[in-house]
This record gives structure tokens, C-alpha cells and sequence, in this order.
């Protein structure tokens, strides 16, 4: 068990999960069930979408990355026109495609056009994966150069192996896996507060377009509940009035508790993805 | 270089024309919307004319029969759809449709105003950045090294010095949780002390929220780190370059080497070690200036800062003038690209430094 817990992302990781563990008993104890129920969901929301983007961006940078691959030594226009498209999408910042594409799907919510509570989830994180996949893609490309460049490719080529099993099984699987999952972690935690933003700045500056009925709560949306501003609020006043920071434990649990689990949980998606690296010398 | 520019400037038009020709889209819709159906064009000026009145409405009908006598069906359809368009313009009004305007030249200035100031706070934030993040890796990389030393180990296994790890580390998790928060955290936390709509705190919260600094300096530091295990450094210091990290030690670094605004370590090894790792991280450059750009539009949006590109984006988004909307993500872009073609030109005036100005291999350039 010590050894397992010497590496740091493993360490991290075992903090962040009792961090949760004991957020999540101390509001069992404290906190209402409506508002406990109301983390939990935002909670469960956040990180299965977060999940799933996960699963896009893998596809969606592999596929890219392999695309670009094959059109870059085939077909140079194929290339520039699948360059310029993820330039396009680069070309946006994150958050701005990401606040874009979610209105539209509340507006498709609205008009009726999209009920399916699973589609609504798929959808929220095709969109917040279309902004984040060009990471993935950037590195699997570097990855490809990087094995191109020495003698790996050319000597797997004299041996007979196909292009496609190179790239795919030999560069990509075999000896990039490490740096793809390290990746992943990174866009797990970028997906988190990317997700949690939108919801946010929907939730305050669009309430009356968006509701927050129409788009599943994510802790974002739960942060910008009036309750939930209202006990951020009441952090500052513990700075005049530091005799306060008790009851902030007891009275102030829903918006404490809700920017807890969203901080730490960056933080420590941070520190586990730094310890990765580490720990394999990536 | 000029493969570069040109690659630039060709993806520049194309995105520029791309989003020309959406707001060219979005301004004949809002104008198909916005149009009055031609049967009652001619009696929608007429503002005194009330048709929820009875009587009114009976007059028009008489007018409308004394007008074209043959066409009584007609007369009543052109009322009932004077009626229902009138309605709709009331509930519209009542939505927020009242704000729709077309992008027109007043609205165009107010925006490069809006531009403008943003671009300011965007390149404080930027610089300030860049020397946060410069700053927290070297001093995580000395702070590291000198652990490393004998000296520093054997004070560590007395009592008084392990409370004060602990306290370290306890202070390192309260300042990762800062710099890990979302700025609207941080800003609603401290919102009933300070204003937080200033632009000065929008720099600062730019600087040290949505972990900018922390990410961008975790890089810097495994630049570092990557470039002290390289086998130059090893032949500098059997050559005798000086490499103690202690403070208060001759030849050593000291605090305000670390903090110096343009960082030179004369004679010592890191500053071979930094030189090099500064040059590798010119190419992060652009990714830290894209999610810059992502955490001020984060922040004058969450924070609501009236007056703000962004905030303006947001709230034209929400009056359905899509146009507006577009115009303002061409200025995003600009920006993200114009950044782009500044650290690539900074990557190139290096490059030439370093390879004496004779050939060189621009595809290098990532």
C-alpha cells in the first residue's frame, strides 16, 4: 500500500477521492437533503460529461491525427482543407464555441427539436469535445514525427509492416499510450471547468434565454444559485469579521461545499496528471 | 519566415471572409424578421389608431369597405393580420426584441472602444503573466535544488524544521487552491470587500485565477528541469561554473535574482539551463495566450462588467444580434492570431541570434 502511494499521482488521487469522501459525509451531516441532492446531481452531471468528452476527444484526435497523416504523403489539398478546418476550430476560443454550441442546444430544447435526456448529455460533451480534441490531435502528431524522424519507421517499413499498423498499433498504442492517457487526464480537468464556466455564465447572464431548467445542472449552474452566490458571498465577510469562519461550516454549506468540490477537484486532477508525467518521465 | 507570415495571413483572410459572410447571413435574417408584410405596411405607421377599441376597430373596417368595396374578406384578413402583427411586435418588444439593432458605424466604434480596452488588459495580463509563470518555475526549480543539498537535509530531520514542512505544504495546497479557482469563485468570494469591475482586478484575476499560473509554470518548471539533465551542464560544471543554488552563499542565486524583472544568472550554470528553456517555451507561448484569452472573456462574463467585449457579447447574444455577436469573435480572433504571428516573429529573431543569422530551418519552428 505505501509503495503504491509513493508515486505522487497516486497520492494525489487517494487525496482527492478522501477530499470528496469527507466533503460528502460532513454534508450528509449538516446540509439539507434538497441542497445536498442538488450538489450530488451537479455533481454526477459535471463528471459523466466530463467522462464522455473523454471518449470524443480520444476519437476525434485519433482520427485526426491519423487523417492528417495519410493526407499530408497522399492528398496535399485533402490536407490544407482538414487544416484549415481544425485551424477554424482552433481559431475560436474555447469557451466562446463551447457558450455557442450549449445555447443552441437549449434553443433545439426549447423548439422541441431535442428531449432525449441522454442526447441532450451526448451533445453537451460532442460540443464541449469539438474545442478541446485539437490537443489531443497536436500530440499524437508530435508523436508520429517524433518516430518518424529516427530509424523506427523507415526499418518497420523495409520489415513489411503496413503504414496503418505502424501509426495505429506500433507509434500511437504501443509506444505513445503513457502520453495519450497523461493527456487525458489534462482534458478530463479542462472539460470539468470549461463545463462548469459555461454553466455558470449561462446560468447568470443568460438566465432569461436559458434557464436553468432547460440545460442538465452541472456544478457550475449550482454555483450560480442565488443561495449558492449568496454563501460565496459571505466568504469576504469573514475577512472583516473572522470570528464568523465557524459558522460559514454549518450555514454556508451549499455554496462553500459546491466551490469546494470544484477547486479541489482541479487542483487535484492537476497534480495527478503532473505525477503521471513524472512518474513515467513523459 | 515568410512561409510562416504567408500561412498566417492566408488562414487570416480565410477566417476573416468565412466570418464576413456569416454576419452578411445574420443581418438579411434579422432584416427578413424585422421586414413588414406588404398588405399592412401602409397602416402600421398609423400609431393613433388603437384596434383593441371597438369602435376603432369598426372605423377602420368601414374605411377599409369604402377603400376597396368588393373585397370584404380581404379587409377583415389585412385586419386581423394588422392586429396579430401589432401583438406580436408588443411581446417581442416585452422580450427584449426592442434591442435588436443592426451592426451600423456608431455601434461598430463603440465596440473598437470596447476592443481596445481589452486588448490593454489583455497584453498587461499577458506580460504579467509571463513573468509569473518565469518566476514560480525558477523558484520551484531553486527551492528544489537546494533541497537536494546536504545542508538542507540535515536540518530537515529536527522536529521544528518538519512542523515547518508541514507548514509549507499546508500553505503550497492553500495557494494551489487559489490559483486552481475559477475566477468567478475568487471574485464572488471577495465581492462584498473590494469592486471587482475594475480593470486593474480584472488584470490581477487574470493573472492568478483558472490556473493559468499554475499550469504554464508546472511547463516551465519541466523545461527546466528537462534542459539541468542535458550533458552540457554537466561538462559547465566540471569546467568549474558556478552551481550552488544556496541564497547566502557566494556565487550562489540569490531572492532577487529569482524576482528580477529580466532574469540573468551571470556565471552560473542556470543561466544556461534558463536561456535554453526560455527559448523552448516561446512556442507555449501561444497556447498560454489563447487560455488567457479564454479566462478574461470567462471573467468579464461571469462577473457581468458592463462596458466589456465580452460581457457585450453576451448580452448581444441574448438580443439575437447575431451579427454584433459575429463581429465581435472576428476581434477574438484577430487577437488570437495576431499573438501567434508576434511569438512566431519572436521565435524567429531567436532563432537567427542563436544560429549567428545563417541558415534557418523555419518548418522547426512549431
Amino acid at each position: 500500500m505505501m509503495r503504491l502511494l509513493a508515486g505522487r499521482d497516486v497520492r494525489w488521487l487517494a487525496i482527492w477521492l478522501g477530499g470528496l469522501g469527507l466533503a460528502g459525509a460532513w454534508n450528509a451531516a449538516f446540509l439539507n437533503r434538497p441542497a445536498l441532492a442538488l450538489i450530488l446531481t451537479g455533481f454526477l452531471n459535471t463528471f459523466a460529461v466530463a467522462g464522455m468528452v473523454l471518449v470524443f476527444c480520444l476519437g476525434a484526435g485519433w482520427g485526426a491525427a491519423v487523417a492528417l497523416h495519410y493526407s499530408e504523403e497522399r492528398t496535399r489539398p485533402g490536407y490544407l482543407v482538414l487544416t484549415f478546418l481544425l485551424n477554424l476550430i482552433r481559431s475560436v476560443p474555447q469557451i466562446v464555441g463551447i457558450l455557442f454550441g450549449y445555447v443552441w442546444i437549449a434553443e433545439a430544447m426549447k423548439r422541441g427539436t431535442l428531449r432525449n435526456p441522454s442526447a441532450i448529455f451526448i451533445l453537451m460533451s460532442a460540443v464541449t469535445a469539438l474545442f478541446i480534441f485539437n490537443e489531443m490531435s497536436d500530440l499524437m502528431r508530435e508523436r508520429i514525427a517524433h518516430f518518424k524522424k529516427g530509424d523506427f519507421y523507415s526499418a518497420m517499413r523495409v520489415c513489411g509492416i503496413s503504414k496503418a499498423r505502424i501509426v495505429n498499433f506500433h507509434i500511437l498504442w504501443k509506444n505513445s499510450r503513457m502520453h495519450v492517457f497523461n493527456k487525458l487526464i489534462s482534458v478530463f480537468g479542462m472539460a470539468v471547468f470549461l463545463q462548469c464556466s459555461v454553466s455558470f455564465i449561462i446560468s447568470v447572464g443568460l438566465s432569461t434565454e436559458v434557464d436553468l431548467i432547460t440545460l442538465p445542472s452541472t456544478l457550475g449552474s449550482v454555483l450560480a444559485n442565488i443561495d449558492s452566490k449568496q454563501d460565496i458571498l459571505a466568504v469576504g465577510y469573514t475577512f472583516t469579521h473572522p470570528a464568523y469562519i465557524t459558522r460559514m461550516f454549518f450555514n454556508h454549506l451549499q455554496g462553500l461545499t459546491t466551490a469546494f468540490v470544484l477547486v479541489f477537484s482541479l487542483l487535484c486532477i492537476h497534480r495527478i496528471s503532473t505525477g503521471f508525467a513524472e512518474r513515467h518521465r513523459l | 519566415m515568410k512561409p510562416k507570415f504567408g500561412e498566417h495571413l492566408l488562414s487570416t483572410a480565410l477566417v476573416a471572409a468565412l466570418l464576413l459572410g456569416l454576419m452578411t447571413l445574420a443581418r438579411n435574417d434579422a432584416a427578413n424578421k424585422d421586414a413588414v408584410p406588404a398588405d399592412i405596411a401602409p397602416y402600421v405607421q398609423w400609431d393613433f389608431q388603437d384596434l383593441n377599441d371597438p369602435f376603432e376597430k369598426a372605423l377602420f373596417a368601414d374605411f377599409l369597405s369604402a377603400y376597396r368595396p368588393g373585397d370584404a374578406a380581404g379587409n377583415q384578413r389585412t385586419i386581423s393580420r394588422l392586429e396579430s402583427y401589432r401583438r406580436d411586435r408588443v411581446l417581442s418588444s416585452l422580450q427584449g426584441a426592442s434591442y435588436r439593432e443592426p451592426l451600423g458605424a456608431a455601434k461598430l466604434a463603440s465596440l473598437l472602444w470596447m476592443y481596445c480596452k481589452f486588448l490593454l488588459v489583455y497584453a498587461l495580463a499577458l506580460a504579467l503573466t509571463h513573468y509569473g509563470v518565469q518566476t514560480l518555475a525558477v523558484w520551484r526549480f531553486v527551492r528544489d535544488r537546494r533541497r537536494a543539498q546536504p545542508k538542507v537535509r540535515e536540518t530537515g530531520r529536527r522536529i521544528p524544521e518538519r512542523i515547518l514542512a508541514l507548514f509549507q505544504r499546508l500553505a503550497s495546497m492553500a495557494a494551489g487552491l487559489v490559483l486552481f479557482s475559477p475566477a468567478y469563485v475568487i471574485a464572488y468570494s471577495i465581492r462584498t470587500e473590494f469592486d471587482t469591475d475594475l480593470p486593474v482586478f480584472v488584470v490581477l484575476l487574470a493573472v492568478v485565477s483558472n490556473g493559468l499560473l499554475a499550469m504554464y509554470s508546472t511547463k516551465f518548471h519541466a523545461f527546466l528541469t528537462a534542459e539541468s539533465r542535458k550533458g552540457y551542464v554537466e561538462t559547465a560544471v566540471v569546467k568549474n561554473l558556478g552551481n550552488s543554488y544556496l541564497a547566502n552563499e557566494k556565487g550562489g542565486i540569490a531572492p532577487s535574482a529569482i524576482f528580477r524583472l529580466r532574469k540573468r544568472f551571470d556565471n552560473h550554470v542556470f543561466g544556461h539551463i534558463f536561456r535554453n528553456a526560455e527559448f523552448q517555451y516561446l512556442a507555449t507561448l501561444k497556447e498560454q495566450a489563447a487560455y488567457l484569452i479564454t479566462g478574461l472573456i470567462i471573467i468579464e462574463m461571469a462577473l457581468n462588467i458592463h462596458g466589456h467585449l465580452s460581457y457585450e457579447m453576451l448580452k448581444q447574444l441574448l438580443y439575437g444580434n447575431h451579427d454584433t455577436v459575429i463581429a465581435i469573435v472576428l476581434l477574438l480572433f484577430l487577437t488570437v492570431k495576431s499573438t501567434e504571428v508576434f511569438t512566431d516573429a519572436l521565435i524567429f529573431i531567436r532563432q537567427r541570434k542563436y544560429a549567428n543569422a545563417t541558415r534557418i530551418n523555419l518548418d522547426a519552428i512549431p
